[in-house]
């Protein structure tokens, strides 16, 4: 009900994943080509009618790595939103010592030396809250700590780049995802942007899903390799899970050996949508750092 | 006073096990009679933490010393602040360390 809601709110901006589950596929280089595309098919529209219209919005999700910025010859500055989090906190005077925390930790994150108060050990905590919520006693606070930062970098009047950032050797980034989600989405809404990107992390832990959560669309970014094969297999696995429409792009398509990857377009019944052959102009102007002015 | 080795099999005569964490057994013996309780490391399945997990397990066991091949720096701290002695480094069979050790060679 509330995802309906939701829809019918932002129908005209479409969400769109670029994923893939191996990392080093070409998922950054292919969402920024794609961005470049959308802008200038918006300038096209917006030249030729009256009213001008619509915009893009490159999400970076890769938040504990963001190099979208590097891309498109941005630097981060300023911050323009401090995401936090909330890290449990031991009143030692409420503390019974009764071990309950220590037991429920599925992160195993608490120690509880015999006879001794609990440990919080920050490492391995991810900021569930599960503790403070069993606690009998109330002796667990949460205590807010920053863990991340969003970055906003305009590019053109129809194109901007929203960069999340984790703290270095942060646990769980999941919910820094989530976050710098929801500030593309309000600064998607406020100048009327018509499309946001959202480029993940590798892989198909929390902040890749949470990444692709509520998308229109995901596209999964694979090469014609063994481990890009068992890769898409996991992402299309998750994206059918997420109940996200999954289109895939095999990149360097002519190198390598694609047999493995037909298999799984028929597992899952999904033509690959795009081959983009090996490239060395791209190769070059990415080894540049050149914003990729093309499309293929 | 009993002591934990951490080993590959359920008996003495298996190898010390390299890693504390994800060790198969925990083998609590007695140093003066040599009998000893085997105790399944349910630890090594973690996703993460099975150091601490693997810590929580030892530290109820009342032993004075942990003999193991390699210890991470979390289960170390944690044995520690259980006032657990921990002895690394070790190879070769439990019972060739629990002779050792009884003979005061392990430090």
């Amino acid at each position: 009900m509330r995802n309906q809601k939701s829809k019918i709110n932002n129908q005209k901006i479409i969400k769109i994943a670029i994923t893939g589950g191996k990392g080093g596929t070409g998922k950054s280089t292919i969402a920024i080509l794609f961005a470049n595309k959308l802008v200038k098919e918006i300038e096209k529209v917006a030249s030729s009618a009256t009213r001008r219209g619509g915009g893009v919005i490159l999400c970076d999700c890769d938040v504990e790595c963001p190099n979208d910025y590097l891309l498109l010859g941005q630097k981060l500055k300023k911050p323009q939103k401090k995401v936090y989090a909330e890290f449990p906190k031991l009143n030692k005077t409420k503390c019974k010592k009764c071990g309950l925390c220590a037991k429920t930790c599925r992160n195993n994150a608490i120690f509880q030396p015999p006879g001794k108060y609990p440990v919080f050990i920050k490492d391995l905590c991810s900021g569930c809250g599960a503790c403070w919520i069993v606690c009998p006693h109330g002796a667990i606070e949460p205590e807010k700590e920053e863990v991340g930062q969003i970055f906003v970098n305009k590019i053109k009047d129809n194109f901007w780049l929203i960069t999340g950032s984790a703290k270095p050797g942060l646990e769980e980034t999941g919910p820094i995802v989530s976050q710098t989600k929801k500030f593309a989405l309000n600064l998607a809404k406020k100048n009327k942007a018509n499309y946001i990107l959202f480029d993940t992390a590798p892989g198909i832990h929390c902040p890749v899903i949470s990444a692709i959560l509520d998308c229109d669309l995901a596209y999964a970014v694979t090469e014609p390799t063994p481990m890009g094969a068992h890769d898409l297999n996991l992402i299309l696995d998750l994206c059918q899970k997420l109940k996200v429409k999954t289109k895939i792009i095999l990149n360097q398509a002519n190198l390598g050996d694609k047999t493995e990857i037909e298999n799984i377009t028929k597992k899952y019944k999904i033509k690959i949508d795009k081959e983009i052959p090996y490239s060395k102009k791209l190769v070059k102007a990415y080894s540049q750092g050149k914003l990729l002015n093309f499309f293929i | 006073m009993k002591i934990c080795i951490c080993t590959s099999g359920p008996d003495l005569n298996f190898p010390i096990d390299q890693v504390f964490g994800r060790c198969s057994y925990f083998l609590i013996v007695d140093k003066e009679t040599e009998e000893f309780k085997v105790i399944d490391n349910e630890a090594r399945e973690a996703m993460r933490g099975a150091g601490i997990a693997a810590s929580q397990i030892v530290a109820g066991e009342k032993v004075e010393a942990v003999i193991v091949g390699k210890i991470g720096p979390n289960a170390l701290t944690a044995l520690q602040q259980s006032g657990i002695k921990v002895i690394s480094g070790i190879s070769g069979t439990a019972k060739e360390a629990l002779d050792k050790f009884k003979a005061g060679k392990l430090k």
